[in-house]
């Protein structure tokens, strides 16, 4: 189960606590507008009231201890770079997961130390212009991996001894035994990079190689368990 | 006695199509300004005016030949086509006839023709002694032989280029919006004028030792001083002259100075309407272009995408800061309200616009314009953002065809990214098409070589591609597995190797951009190949 702690409560942080899988995230609201608390434990979050400002407190929450991975999603930029920076202070192999509202502050975020840069009006404009270019395929994204329709997206990490090991991806044939497509692999021989499985180079699997593929989700769980089935 | 033919006359006229299109087609052709044919009617008589200007100019010093005489006869048989081609569309004649016959019949009262005739014949009158009519009627007078006296006045063919030059036209309007400032300051030079001719003749007269020796010379002696010209040819010698002319070169760097200030200050007031002009006017060139309305930073993200594309757009918004920041980008946009049907209209929406995005960071004034898009155009296609949850439905019942929330997707992703990395990057990569990788859609075209071809025999392992499904309406396929309702249609995810392609289908692939565009260029010829 991953920890996760969102700064600042908004439609933003709402959103993006609706999507998490409740059952292997933990999930807490770290805010300081009593109004905005109320609203976040009337929902039925697990909340929090301190001042990020001081690292004694960020500590007292678990980072630095048993906090996977942090959202930054105050309202305001430069306090987002603090919490960054602070964060990143105490924990070096934390996931910091932040929000910028310009390019500028996506940089300063970076050099703070964050993984992830959040930026909803790129993130918008990006999403319109697809659906102006490729308005077919971004439909069917959206309303497939996206949305609520039975379609996802995942990646599925190879243990040890699982029977996929020492196997090759050219051999998987997913789409007919599972009905998944295969969208790339992560071969930890060649790096972390992601190799989009289009046919170019046959990719031995060991474990700790990570698959991406696409489909139902009751087809996946069913591929996972397979793989896992050591 | 003439009622009843005329108004039958008038109601034949109402009612025939063939009247009816080719007064459009002359309408379109001399007046209406959205119309292609009327640019280049416009340039073909800028050129026949030139020529006709060039001629007379030859014909000052040398006798013109038979092909000059020719030439002359046919600039003026179009110039008068053309003067009585405006005279009738100025206005519907026959309208005239039959709102005064209908008035006549609702109240009862005798239709008098004669009444009716002078106002018909009013109206043309009003035509013929508008401005624009009289430079057209003096440029033709001239080459009738008992008027050839009037030759001079051939330089009013001159004139005639302000019909037909839109930015002449823009001057001539920014003078008569300053007419009243121009008047007063006329009458003012016209007052110093007089007083200063008066007083130099008493001054300067050949009797008390001048130079001057009839008011005429005053007069032109004052406008070359007044003007600051200052010839020199006629130069005050008397004490009193001397002061006149002092005070008159005064008044006139002063005049000069209020009437340079005067047309600066009109052209700046106008600076906005020229440079919409000029918007629309390089608009208009394209067909499938977008508007954009609000140019923040979701507007700039999306301007900066198309523009990379070289995907025509205009950006439509009200602040100063954000259209400043288009004029730098050197983008096409026009400063104004969106929500206006007036702004939108020049915009393009009904003339070759193919989207339209509502992306202010207000969603009251989203759901205003694209209410308003679609009112003006329901066919459109409008993405709308929406920044607040309950404002989507609003949208879409606003005629919106898909509403985007920048908070809920950005959120969405978070998520995404939070709990599968590599799954997020993947998705994201496929769509900024980084690497080169990309997903695309490829259509089965009637007669291709992929029609009516099962999923099995298509080798896209050779052509290094992975088939993720087809999206299709066809009913045929409905009976299939993994059937997804996406709008109107079918998007069948990674189909069994028995579904057979249909046309109209479309595959989706994925692979290198390389890839996708060989096959995609394969089933182009193969559609184009005779059927066997």
């Amino acid at each position: 189960m991953k920890k996760i702690i969102i700064f600042g409560y908004n439609n933003l942080s709402y959103e993006a606590i609706s999507r998490l899988d409740q059952k292997s995230h933990e999930v807490l609201i770290v805010e300081t507008d009593a109004l905005l608390l109320k609203s976040a434990v009337e929902k039925g979050y697990k909340t929090k009231k301190l001042d990020f400002r001081s690292d004694d407190e960020l500590k007292s929450i678990g980072i630095g201890q048993s906090i996977d991975i942090i959202f930054c999603f105050l309202l305001e930029d430069s306090k987002n770079v603090f919490l960054t920076l602070s964060a990143r202070a105490i924990d070096k192999n934390l996931d910091i997961i932040a929000c910028a509202s310009s390019a500028q502050s996506a940089e300063k975020l970076i050099s703070a130390g964050a993984n992830k840069i959040i930026d909803p009006y790129q993130i918008c404009g990006q999403k319109i212009y697809e659906l102006i270019k490729k308005p077919d395929i971004t439909n069917i994204i959206d309303h497939t991996v996206f949305g609520r329709d039975d379609l996802h997206i995942a990646e599925i990490i190879i243990p040890i001894g699982s029977y996929l090991e020492n196997t090759y991806s050219s051999h998987l044939a997913l789409n007919d035994q599972y009905n998944l497509v295969l969208i790339g692999i992560v071969d930890k021989e060649l790096g972390d990079n992601l190799h989009f499985a289009i046919g170019e180079k046959d990719h031995k699997l060991d474990a700790g190689d990570i698959i991406v593929v696409l489909g139902p989700s009751r087809e996946i769980t069913a591929f996972k368990q397979e793989v896992s089935n050591v | 006695m003439f009622a009843k033919p005329l108004v039958y006359f008038a109601y034949l006229l109402k009612t025939s199509t063939y009247y009816q299109q080719s007064k459009q087609f002359f309408y379109n052709l001399l007046e209406n300004p959205q119309s292609k044919i009327k640019s280049y009617f416009d340039l073909f008589m800028i050129c026949l005016v030139m020529l006709s200007i060039f001629f007379l100019v030859y014909s000052v010093e040398h006798e013109l030949n038979s092909t000059g005489e020719f030439f002359e006869k046919c600039v003026v048989t179009v110039f008068i086509s053309e003067y009585l081609l405006r005279a009738w569309l100025y206005c519907d004649s026959h309208r005239i006839i039959i709102k005064e016959y209908e008035r006549a019949e609702y109240l009862n009262t005798r239709f008098s023709v004669l009444k009716t005739l002078k106002k018909v014949f009013g109206k043309k009158l009003e035509y013929m002694f508008s401005l624009f009519a009289m430079i057209d009627l003096l440029a033709i007078l001239p080459s009738y032989r008992p008027l050839r006296i009037l030759r001079i006045l051939l330089i009013f063919r001159l004139f005639k280029l302000f019909r037909y030059s839109n930015s002449i036209k823009v001057f001539a309007d920014v003078l008569s919006n300053k007419r009243f400032e121009l008047l007063t300051l006329a009458i003012l030079m016209g007052f110093l004028v007089f007083i200063s001719t008066v007083a130099i003749y008493l001054f300067e007269n050949n009797s008390s030792g001048g130079n001057i020796r009839h008011l005429y010379d005053a007069f032109y002696w004052s406008i070359v001083t007044i003007s600051t010209v200052g010839y020199g040819d006629i130069t005050p010698v008397t004490f009193g002259g001397r002061l006149v002319t002092i005070a008159l070169i005064l008044t006139g760097l002063g005049g000069l100075s209020f009437f340079t200030s005067i047309i600066v200050s009109a052209f700046n007031e106008k600076m906005h309407t020229l440079r919409e002009n000029r918007t629309y006017a390089e608009l208009s060139r394209f067909d499938n272009f977008i508007i954009i309305c609000g140019f923040g930073r979701v507007g700039q993200e999306i301007a900066s995408k198309l523009e990379k594309d070289q995907q025509p757009f205009i950006v439509i918004d009200t602040e100063d800061d954000n259209t400043l920041l288009a004029k730098e980008k050197g983008y096409l946009y026009i400063q104004d309200d969106a929500s206006k049907n007036t702004v939108l209209i020049n915009a393009g929406i009904n003339s070759g616009a193919s989207s339209v995005i509502c992306v202010t960071g207000d969603d009251v004034i989203n759901v205003y314009i694209t209410l308003t898009s679609h009112s003006l155009n329901p066919k459109i296609n409008i993405i709308a953002r929406a920044n607040r949850d309950d404002n989507v439905k609003k949208l879409y019942q606003a005629g919106a065809s898909k509403v985007i929330q920048p908070f809920e997707i950005s959120g969405l992703l978070a998520a995404e990214y939070a709990g599968q990395p590599v799954a997020f990057e993947a998705i994201l990569g496929i769509l900024h098409e980084q690497k080169q990788i990309l997903m695309e859609t490829l259509v089965v075209y009637p007669n291709c070589l992929l029609e009516h071809k099962k999923i099995a025999d298509i080798d896209f392992k050779k052509r290094k591609l992975t088939l993720v499904g087809v999206i299709s309406s066809n009913k045929i396929h409905l009976k299939r597995r993994n059937r997804y309702k996406v709008k109107n249609q079918h998007f069948y995810f990674n189909p069994e190797h028995q579904f057979e392609l249909q046309a109209e289908d479309m595959i989706i692939v994925l692979g290198r951009k390389y890839s996708i565009e060989h096959f995609q260029d394969q089933i182009e010829k193969s559609k184009l190949r005779p059927k066997k």
